[in-house]
């Protein structure tokens, strides 16, 4: 059977990382904005707005303190990309060093790294996040290095397992064999070569990482008051779902959105990566 | 076979002494110290003093830690600071709740998941397909105490149909506790679902895609019956491999629908432990939802290993 | 097609008649041709040899005549089982027929047969979905079934599962289905290619003897012409989609007319052939 050439650019198989790249973009932009674009200061109060609707002076409403609910909304979008930023950062440097040294070293090193892993990924994650955030103390900080934590044993696994093909392949023996340190090999050989699936990684641990602070914050243990944060946004507005469900609605929404955008991102990186045999 | 069940079984002993030792350490490090807690801001130095050495707080961490071991193995839970009542018994009495609502948002997820994801990969690349994975990806990005809370407005607040929180046994009266349960159910069976659709339908995607699959219609077979028997079947077995692993997520967060819901299970116990500083409480409830979670994994991974020999020839 | 063919003599209609059959699939650059015009019989208790390259649409040939082509197939012509027009069936009637009438024996044995089901049941299914029977009614005959393909034990063999079959006897339990309901027309495709030479000449002479005892007609689908120069009785060679010739076996691997035919002979090294007249 003869095969057909395809010509023009494939939009099809970037399609989820188009939209879930321009969310996250407007996220991005919103939360490194934020003081330019909001209408208000987040932590101004005015207590005669208290728990208005939104209207034309404030499109997402008041709270309970009179503050600009979608002031606080971006603003609190910069917590969370800041938190996300730093956590899956702490977690892929520390992973990736864990993952490829066990894949270097392998035997007992590989051994031990590994079971630790394996054990500290055997927590539920919020669990953990809330022991951790219990033993560190409540700050943004702490958040950033409870969940940071939390994504190490992920990456070290995928590094690992990059890392572990890549040692296989010819060119790790040669450097070997014309005595290149390790250091180099690791840095120079296999590093860049495990780089594409660990950013696919670091796309989902974004998304989770909002999710995780949003669910910190939300029992109180993250951003605390008068930070906005949209998990304990969503918390103050709990109290108040009957006279101003907007309070709920909007930094949901956001959680919502900024979740699904990073997904996508991640989804379609990992698509696009895959040879993709499937399509008919 | 029983060589696999012991190897296991010592790495599920070793995971567990380890696990406790981090959240030992890590809860023993809190601070903002448990007597001050306890006793209250005008607390003096000599209460505090007392009170640590009464709960052996000034003890050294690893000497704390045997003997705390060396209790927990005997049932012994201690008490807890604030009122100085048994953990043991009050874990127990929560447990049931925990259960229930892990259970129930379980069911929900696969009641869910495997039509829905079988029938995506049966329709692959149409319309349903497509629709039912963006739905699923949807799903899939919602944080379920937003979930939870959009419930509750529409549910609660708009027609009044189910309680916004608490709890009664069920078996003191089971449409209530049923009423109650449903709603953090399918806060946390929602959500979880996302992930278990996509599974199903790619565990059915290969299936169909297989020689048997073929061979059954070439024999005659009704749609019904080719699905059904050939083709869900044999989709089940690596789906339920990683359901079983999600049912460990889905058990860790019921912390948070607890709290939102006033259930009295013991993720809301976890949060009681933290607030109050109550290390005894936050120790046990964090260790007893950990165990849970490990004990699946090893019933999943003796499973697996069971089931594995019998397919093991000449697989592609 | 002006030669004499044996077992055509004093029959009305062949077991399969297909004429003109073309089968597209959409592509997205554009379609792809599988099968261009193929005319194709097969009589009452004769064995057709089908041989080309992978890629010659002899598959897609007996696909559409079991109608079980892959979702996007495009299929123009007419195919007639027995008389029955297959083509225009709804797929209840259709599927009253496959399994019954018309049964196909795929090339993996392994990959046909569920591995989670014990092998008698598979065998049995026949009988469930076109006689009604239980699965218990129908192990006695299951049995029987086994046995009549030469594999030994049947009674435990059917409670055991297809990974505990050798390739031979998974490829035997498989024409066991195919035999359940003495059908018509038994399409055979490519069923040796996975097993070693002396299998294969077991199951080859399995398929001679169905056809001797039971009168079915049996269409072989390969590519391995050694196979065809000891089985066959008629020979259609395709190419491309295209039914490049046909005939007798002794003629068309003693005088093959087309090149296409020449050039596959002149391919396969042990064959008994005249030698190539230079142009």
């Amino acid at each position: 059977m003869s095969a057909v050439a395809r010509k023009s650019f494939n939009w099809r198989r970037w399609r989820l990382v188009v939209t879930g790249g321009a969310i996250v973009g407007v996220i991005l932009f919103l939360a490194v904005f934020a003081p330019v674009i909001s209408p208000y200061s987040p932590i101004d109060l005015d207590v005669t707005q208290m728990l208005r609707g939104p209207s034309a002076a404030h499109l997402l409403g008041t709270d309970e303190l009179g503050r600009d609910v979608l002031s606080r909304v971006i603003h609190a979008a910069r917590l969370s990309m800041m938190v996300a930023i730093l956590a899956s950062l702490i977690g892929l440097v520390f992973g990736t060093i864990i993952g490829t040294l066990a894949a270097y070293f392998g035997g007992a090193v590989d051994l031990v790294l590994m079971r630790l892993m394996e054990i500290l990924f055997s927590f539920p994650a919020i669990l953990l996040a809330i022991v951790l955030m219990a033993s560190l103390g409540t700050s943004i900080l702490n958040a950033m290095i409870a969940i940071g934590i939390i994504f190490i044993p992920g990456f070290a696994r995928l590094a690992r397992a990059s890392a572990e093909s890549v040692l296989r392949q010819q060119y790790v023996e040669q450097a070997r064999a014309i005595g290149m340190s390790h250091f180099r090999i690791v840095t120079r050989e296999i590093l860049p070569n495990i780089v594409a699936p660990l950013l696919v990684e670091a796309a989902v641990a974004f998304s989770y990482a909002v999710l995780l602070e949003s669910a910190l914050s939300f029992l109180g243990l993250g951003a605390q008051p008068p930070d906005p944060s949209w998990g304990n946004m969503l918390n103050t507005g709990r109290g108040f779902m009957a006279q101003a469900p907007w309070l709920s609605l909007a930094p949901g929404a956001a959680i919502f959105l900024t979740v699904l955008g990073f997904n996508m991102l991640g989804d379609g990186l990992r698509d696009a990566f895959d040879p993709h045999l499937r399509d008919e | 076979m029983r060589n696999l069940i012991l190897s296991r079984l010592l790495a599920f002993a070793l995971t567990l002494l380890v696990a406790s030792s981090i959240l030992f350490v890590a809860i023993n490090v809190v601070p903002g110290s448990a007597a001050r807690s306890a006793l209250g801001i005008d607390a003096t130095p000599q209460a505090l003093a007392r009170f640590e050495a009464l709960h052996g707080l000034d003890r050294p961490l690893v000497v704390q830690y045997a003997d705390w071991l060396g209790r927990t193995f005997t049932g012994d839970f201690g008490k807890s600071f604030q009122n100085g009542v048994d953990v043991g018994p009050e874990l127990l009495r929560r447990i049931p709740v925990t259960l229930e609502l892990a259970i129930l948002a379980f069911l929900i997820a696969n009641v869910i998941a495997i039509p829905l994801g079988a029938f995506a990969a049966m329709r692959h690349q149409r319309i349903p397909d497509k629709s039912i994975s963006f739905i699923a990806t949807l799903l899939g990005a919602m944080p379920n105490f937003w979930l939870a809370t959009l419930l509750v407005m529409v549910l609660t607040l708009r027609f009044r149909l189910l309680p916004p929180g608490g709890y009664t046994p069920f078996f003191d009266n089971p449409i209530l506790n049923l009423k109650q349960m449903i709603m953090p159910a399918l806060s946390l069976g929602i959500v979880s679902s996302a992930l278990l659709i996509r599974i199903m339908r790619t565990a059915m995607i290969e299936v169909l895609s297989s020689d048997y699959i073929r061979t059954a219609r070439a024999k005659g077979a009704q749609e019904r019956v080719v699905m059904l028997r050939h083709a869900v079947r044999n989709a089940l077995a690596p789906y339920v491999n990683v359901a079983a692993v999600e049912f460990g997520f889905l058990f860790g967060s019921v912390v948070i629908i607890e709290d939102i819901f006033l259930l009295p299970g013991i993720g809301s116990f976890v949060l009681v432990g933290i607030i109050n500083r109550d290390y005894p409480v936050l120790l046990a409830s964090a260790l007893t939802i950990t165990l849970v979670v490990l004990i699946i994994n090893f019933i999943v991974d003796i499973a697996v290993g069971l089931i594995d020999p019998r397919r093991v020839t000449r697989h592609r | 097609m002006s030669e004499p063919r044996p077992h055509a003599r004093n029959r009305e209609r062949p077991a399969l008649a297909i004429r003109g059959l073309t089968v597209d699939f959409k592509r997205r650059g554009g379609d792809l041709r599988a099968v261009d015009q193929v005319s194709l019989d097969v009589w009452p208790k004769e064995i057709v040899g089908v041989i080309g390259e992978s890629g010659s649409g002899k598959t897609m040939t007996a696909l559409s005549a079991m109608r079980l082509l892959p979702y996007g197939a495009k299929v123009s012509g007419t195919i007639e089982l027995g008389g029955r027009d297959i083509l225009s069936l709804d797929e209840a009637g259709m599927r009253g027929l496959r399994g019954d009438r018309i049964v196909l024996i795929p090339q993996d044995a392994l990959q046909a047969l569920n591995p989670t089901m014990p092998v008698g049941r598979q065998v049995g299914e026949p009988y469930e979905f076109h006689r009604k029977l239980s699965w218990r009614r129908a192990a006695e005959k299951v049995i029987d079934l086994l046995r009549a393909v030469k594999i030994a034990d049947p009674e435990i063999r059917a409670r055991e599962y297809p990974h505990q079959f050798s390739g031979g006897m998974q490829q035997r339990a498989m024409i066991a289905t195919g035999l359940a309901l003495d059908p018509e027309l038994i399409i055979a495709d490519e069923p040796t290619t996975a097993l070693d030479v002396t299998v294969q000449a077991r199951i080859l002479k399995l398929l001679r003897e169905i056809r001797d005892q039971r009168g079915s007609a049996i269409m072989f689908i390969t590519h391995e012409l050694g196979i065809v120069a000891e089985l066959c009785d008629w020979v259609y060679v395709m190419n491309g989609g295209r039914v490049v010739e046909d005939g007798p076996v002794a003629r068309i691997f003693g005088a093959p007319r087309a090149d296409y035919t020449r050039m596959l002979l002149a391919a396969t090294p042990s064959i008994h052939k005249r030698k190539e007249r230079p142009r």
